[in-house]
């Protein structure tokens, strides 16, 4: 079985009571259907002939009319239901297994594709028992139908069959007409759309030239074709539309016709003719029973789409602490995705400046040292324990990161700061009133020099960080606050200073070496001052250390030098 | 949203009343139906005289013809009404979404909530047609089958439309919640939609900040809101159900129940069974029709309306005038992206006379790009003044200046469209001119300008200047090669560079900017290389609000940033 299939199965089953309860109101409700022309026709023909028994029959409709009714209504609330805990199941699956996994998930799945799957497509795999009963509540009509109209008079039922086979056969070239001609249609949108993606691009050179109007009328070229395309399909959907909706009630007339020279030899009663006439316009309803099972496919194929993401296996943690120290850094015989570190080491409580033109793998390095990503082979370890035999949360409460461009995650700015805290404790946090004097959220803050324009804020801590307009360099300030509020023994800065200021970005640096503890830092850097003041330069190249040393020294070598000047080699 | 509709609706009167002729020929066998079956088996197959009910079947067949021609003609017509339609909303959120992103130039857009935008397009669109077709549907087909059953046997019309307008009302009554709930539906599934979005945006945040658990709790949090609302809806949905059953379903219990009544009022067990199949077959799919045409294609109509509507007007634009010379100045100018934020450029005074050649240099984040917009005037400062030749920079006619941003834009068309871009300007454009592009600069000049800025080897690659260009099959640095082509054959006599050769190669960069520089007029380039800045006669050095300007000489020695980005480390701190 398909990992998928196997979702889908997994789906119904941990749904079971309501998917019974879907179960058998469309059984129910497809018997309690069949029942009632022939229940209808014996109470006619019972009232004909003043048969007493009529008042029972009638009896009987108006439980079978009741019965139809309840297990429409309640059918609709179970499949609604059923639809609603199978995908929310799902979905949290899925989004649950995607944090296990982290950011390695992006690499095979764009951000897009990620919310795509555990949205539609988690919707359309938990609609699955909705479409298998659905199809099972259109199958019981049409095939009982068949079943009842032969009772009443095999001649029937050869008239209805050829009526089906019709059916079916206009079914299928409608349905090859339609996927032809759709392409054309899609294309034409395509278009429409690129070209708007394209103008939304250049928004700035359409706004300098002042040609908004022109571009408007420029992306909305494709609509001719748009609707030339879009008459056709309708003009498709039509003529197969006259085609399906012809076969129903030429069937009907036609059993109508053949039952009516039986009732006129007296093989029929009356009743018995309006109850196979039913028979021929529900057993037609077969019609109908391709839509739930393309329900079925395509849950199918939504569930493999799904399988797919689950199939990314998780990040695994161990389950040692670490033991007291000062945050050393070391790599072994690493090698990732393009880069080979042999041999480094990072002394605790020491800064190390990452320095290399882009593309040598500054940012795989740090990645690889908070461990954001896993190397192919080798180790790193803090403080001499590996890093993927650590817990997840000493990991973190050790680790800090801060990046270039921060997403800032939390409903406000204190949450968002926060996030890297293994508990959000107010006391803790706070201290007083509005992050006042010695919390954790006011000390980091002021260290990653936040704290100002965090206060001019109207709500401060509490605003809301979704309504916080924050410019690019004070985003990074407060993704460095976040860091500086969680690594406990190693912070890593990955570019996460380059929109700002040279005097704020010494200030910060000053702040973080001057603070308790002397954390270690490891900082990917472009900026000529920060490789300066660091204790120790690891430069890259092409993915490999080039040289590693002060600064003072690295400075002899003209290549060096030429990482900072902006020139290319 | 209703004026919308309306115009949809009205814009077209021909096909309204082809709509209705066409639907009184459809409804026809909902006319016929059951006094045709009832007939054929009274005076026909009963009565021992087979061929009568022969004619009476072969006249409903016969309407069952015409109407399926009927049907189709009405699909047609409703198409006709509804294209337009779609073709409206269209032009309402590309024109929106252009607008609006030409107003915010330097705001990140997001694509994906237009390319959703464009799919609610389709459903409104669907919607639309859907909600015509059934109502219009269910109104001819109720009259028909009332008409039918009065002319069948009064007494059984009786029997069954006043069950069927309990049932009608019972649905109209159960509408309104449904439309809340469908609304609270989508609103949910919308939140959820943004939450998962932000979860994959800042996946790699959470998981360095080690929040995957309350990060899990959130997301069930926005997953549980979002399936009671399904949940919520689909109770209101069994609700509307039963509500299709008392108004299809009851009839026939009464029409089973009256039937002796009916029979002793002479009536035959024909006409029983043809008031019967006026239910069964004509009054419960109408009324199912207008439940799924109201209760889903109308809410879901609503719903995507009034989301693709609720755009904001734009301002009106100003009126602009020509500057004086090239000339920009800029007079204590301050801006700031929040109302709480630090200003980005805080009171910067500064001229750069018409013929200077000046390069702005700085970390990223540092105002430049805030600068190179305020001069071109797509932002206007919070205080001071930024004047082309005199003329506020946002008020100065488009002509005057051209901006040529980092992500340059190539649309989909010739080389020739796309260089020839800025020759018409948008504020007066040539009578009887409606080609979108305006006037075509000579080969002779293409050439030369091309020469001149490195561009003939692109220009032979993409297959010459008839060439039709795919941009996503175009390098950033040949997208930006032809921006700046196109740039150089404008008349603009001020040019701002915003990073516009960032994806050049040095030669390249520089040549672009020797020419720039040749070409005459003012020339403001914000470096994206520091060697940009040496070939510039001043320089600008932006440092967080901190202003500096100046000759390279000159910077070197006083400005210990400026000394960095070149590259030239003092090993004393400067500070």
């Amino acid at each position: 079985m398909l990992a998928g299939d196997r979702l889908v199965m997994h789906a119904v089953r941990r749904n079971a009571p309501w998917t019974a309860i879907l179960a058998a109101t469309a059984v129910g409700g497809a018997a309690a259907e069949l029942a009632l022309p022939y229940m209808a026709g014996r109470t006619v023909d019972a009232f004909v002939v003043a048969d007493p028994a009529a008042v029972r029959w009638l009896a009987g409709c108006a439980a079978v009319v009741a019965c139809v009714v309840l297990c429409e209504s309640l059918g609709m609330w179970a499949g609604g239901v059923t639809g609603a805990r199978a995908a929310a199941r799902l979905r949290l699956g899925m989004l649950r297994h995607v944090l296990g996994v982290g950011p390695a998930v992006t690499r095979r799945f764009p951000e897009g594709e990620l919310v795509t799957r555990a949205g539609l497509n988690a919707e359309e795999v938990a609609r699955a028992p909705e479409s298998v009963t659905g199809a099972l509540a259109l199958l019981v009509p049409t095939a009982g139908a068949l079943v009842a109209l032969t009772l009443i008079a095999p001649v029937l039922t050869l008239t209805l069959l050829a009526g089906i086979v019709l059916i079916l056969i206009v079914l299928n070239t409608f349905l090859r007409a339609t996927t032809t001609i759709a392409g054309g249609y899609q294309e034409a949108q395509g278009e429409l759309a690129a070209g708007l993606v394209e103008a939304l691009g250049g928004a700035r050179t359409i706004a300098a030239a002042g040609t908004e109007d022109r571009e408007v009328l420029r992306v909305l070229r494709p609509l001719p074709r748009l609707r030339l395309h879009g008459m056709r399909l309708w003009r498709a959907n039509a003529t197969a539309g006259v085609r399906a909706g012809l076969v129903v009630p030429l069937v009907e007339v036609a059993v109508l016709a053949v039952g009516g020279f039986m009732l006129a030899a007296g093989d029929l009663t009356v009743g018995e003719l309006y109850a196979a006439a039913r028979y021929a316009v529900l057993g037609a309803a077969l019609s109908g029973a391709l839509g739930p099972i393309g329900g079925l496919a395509r849950a199918r194929a939504a569930a493999g789409r799904m399988a797919e993401v689950l199939a990314v296996p998780r990040t695994r943690h161990g389950s040692r602490a670490l033991p007291s120290g000062t945050g050393a850094m070391e790599f072994r015989d690493v090698t990732a995705a393009g880069l080979t570190v042999p041999r480094l080491v990072i002394p605790g409580g020491s800064l190390t400046a990452v320095v290399g033109r882009s593309g040598s793998g500054k940012s795989l390095l740090a990645a690889l040292a908070a461990r954001m990503a896993d190397p192919d082979r080798g180790t790193v370890l803090l403080d001499g324990i590996p890093l993927p035999e650590l817990t997840g949360p000493e990991l973190r409460r050790a680790v800090g990161c801060a990046f270039e461009r921060p997403v800032l995650v939390g409903d406000t700015l204190a949450d968002a700061i926060t996030l890297g805290r293994p508990t959000p404790d107010d006391a803790v946090l706070n201290g007083g009133p509005d992050g006042g004097p010695d919390g954790v959220l006011d000390a980091v803050t002021v260290a990653a020099r936040a704290d100002g324009f965090v206060r001019r804020l109207p709500h401060g801590y509490a605003t809301r960080t979704m309504d916080a307009p924050l410019s690019g360099g004070e985003r990074q300030r407060l993704g460095l606050a976040r860091a500086f509020a969680q690594g406990e023994r190693l912070l890593v800065l990955d570019d996460a200073t380059s929109s700002l200021d040279t005097v704020t970005e010494r200030e910060i640096g000053r702040a973080l070496a001057d603070g308790p503890g002397g954390r270690t830092r490891l900082v990917v850097a472009h900026r000529l001052a920060t490789a300066a003041q660091a204790d120790q330069v690891v430069w890259l190249e092409d993915g490999a250390v080039r040289g590693q040393g002060p600064h003072r020294e690295l400075w002899r070598d003209p290549a060096y030098r030429a990482v900072f000047q902006g020139e290319e080699p | 949203m209703r004026a919308l509709l309306w115009r949809a609706l009205c814009r077209e009167p021909r096909q309204l009343v082809r709509i209705c002729l066409w639907s009184v020929l459809e409804a026809a066998p909902a006319f016929l139906i059951g006094l045709a079956v009832a007939r054929a088996i009274e005076d026909g197959f009963a009565a021992g005289r087979p061929e009568i009910g022969l004619v009476w079947l072969a006249a409903l067949g016969a309407a069952w013809a015409v109407a399926a021609v009927a049907a189709r003609q009405i699909v047609l017509a409703v198409a006709a009404v509804a294209e337009p339609f779609r073709d409206d909303l269209l032009a309402h959120v590309v024109g929106g979404a252009v607008r609006r992103a030409a107003a915010a130039s330097g705001a990140r857009q997001d694509s994906a909530a237009v390319t959703r935008a464009g799919l609610q397009v389709e459903l409104a669109r669907d919607a639309f047609a859907a909600v015509v077709t059934t109502v219009r549907g269910f109104a001819f087909t109720v009259l028909s089958v009332a008409l039918g059953l009065l002319t069948l046997a009064p007494g059984a019309a009786a029997l069954v439309l006043p069950p069927f307008a309990a049932g009608l009302v019972l649905f109209l009554a159960s509408l309104p919640l449904l439309a809340r709930r469908q609304r609270a539906f989508l609103l949910a599934d919308e939140r959820l939609a943004e939450a998962m979005t932000a979860m994959a945006g800042g996946l790699r945040d959470i998981v360095a900040c080690g929040a995957e658990d309350r990060q899990s709790a959130r997301m069930a949090a926005h997953v549980d809101d979002q399936a009671s609302a399904a949940r919520a809806l689909a109770r209101a949905t069994a609700v509307r159900t039963a509500a299709l059953g008392v108004g299809g379903w009851l009839p026939v219990v009464l029409v089973l129940a009256g039937t002796p009544w009916l029979l002793s009022g002479g009536a035959g067990a024909g006409v029983v069974v043809g008031a019967l199949t006026y239910v069964a077959q004509s009054l419960a799919p109408a009324l199912g029709g207008l439940v799924h045409g109201l209760g889903v294609s109308g809410v879901q109509l609503a719903a995507t309306l009034e989301r693709i509507t609720a755009v904001p007007p734009s301002p009106p634009p100003p009126v602009r005038c020509r500057p004086a010379s090239a000339e920009v100045r800029l007079h204590e100018v301050t801006f700031a992206y929040g109302r709480w934020s630090a200003p980005v450029v805080d009171g910067l005074s500064l001229c750069v006379p018409e013929g200077e050649h000046l390069a702005v240099v700085g970390p990223s984040g540092a105002g430049k790009s805030t600068l190179a917009a305020m001069i071109s005037g797509l932002l206007r400062p919070d205080a001071g003044q930024v004047l082309i030749g005199g003329v506020p920079a946002d008020q100065a006619e488009h002509a005057a200046r051209v901006l040529v941003p980092q992500e340059a834009y190539v649309f989909r068309g010739t080389l020739r469209e796309n260089l020839a871009y800025l020759l018409t300007p948008p504020d007066g454009r040539a009578e009887g001119d409606d080609r979108p592009d305006g006037a075509e600069p000579s080969q002779s000049e293409l050439e030369a300008v091309a020469d001149a800025l490195g561009a003939a080897d692109l220009v032979a690659a993409v297959g010459g200047y008839d060439a039709r260009l795919d941009p996503g099959a175009l390098s950033a640095g040949q997208r930006q090669l032809i921006a700046l082509v196109r740039a150089y054959l404008s008349p603009a006599r001020l040019v701002i560079l915003d990073e516009a050769t960032c994806h050049l190669d040095p030669a390249a960069e520089a040549r672009v900017e020797h020419a720039f520089a040749a070409r005459g007029g003012t020339l403001v380039v914000v470096a994206h290389r520091i060697t940009s800045a040496r070939r510039a006669g001043r320089i600008l050095l932006m440092d967080g609000g901190r202003v500096q300007a100046g000759v390279h000489d000159e910077l070197v020695r006083t400005a210990s940033l400026y000394a960095d980005l070149v590259g030239h480390w003092q090993s004393e701190p400067v500070s």
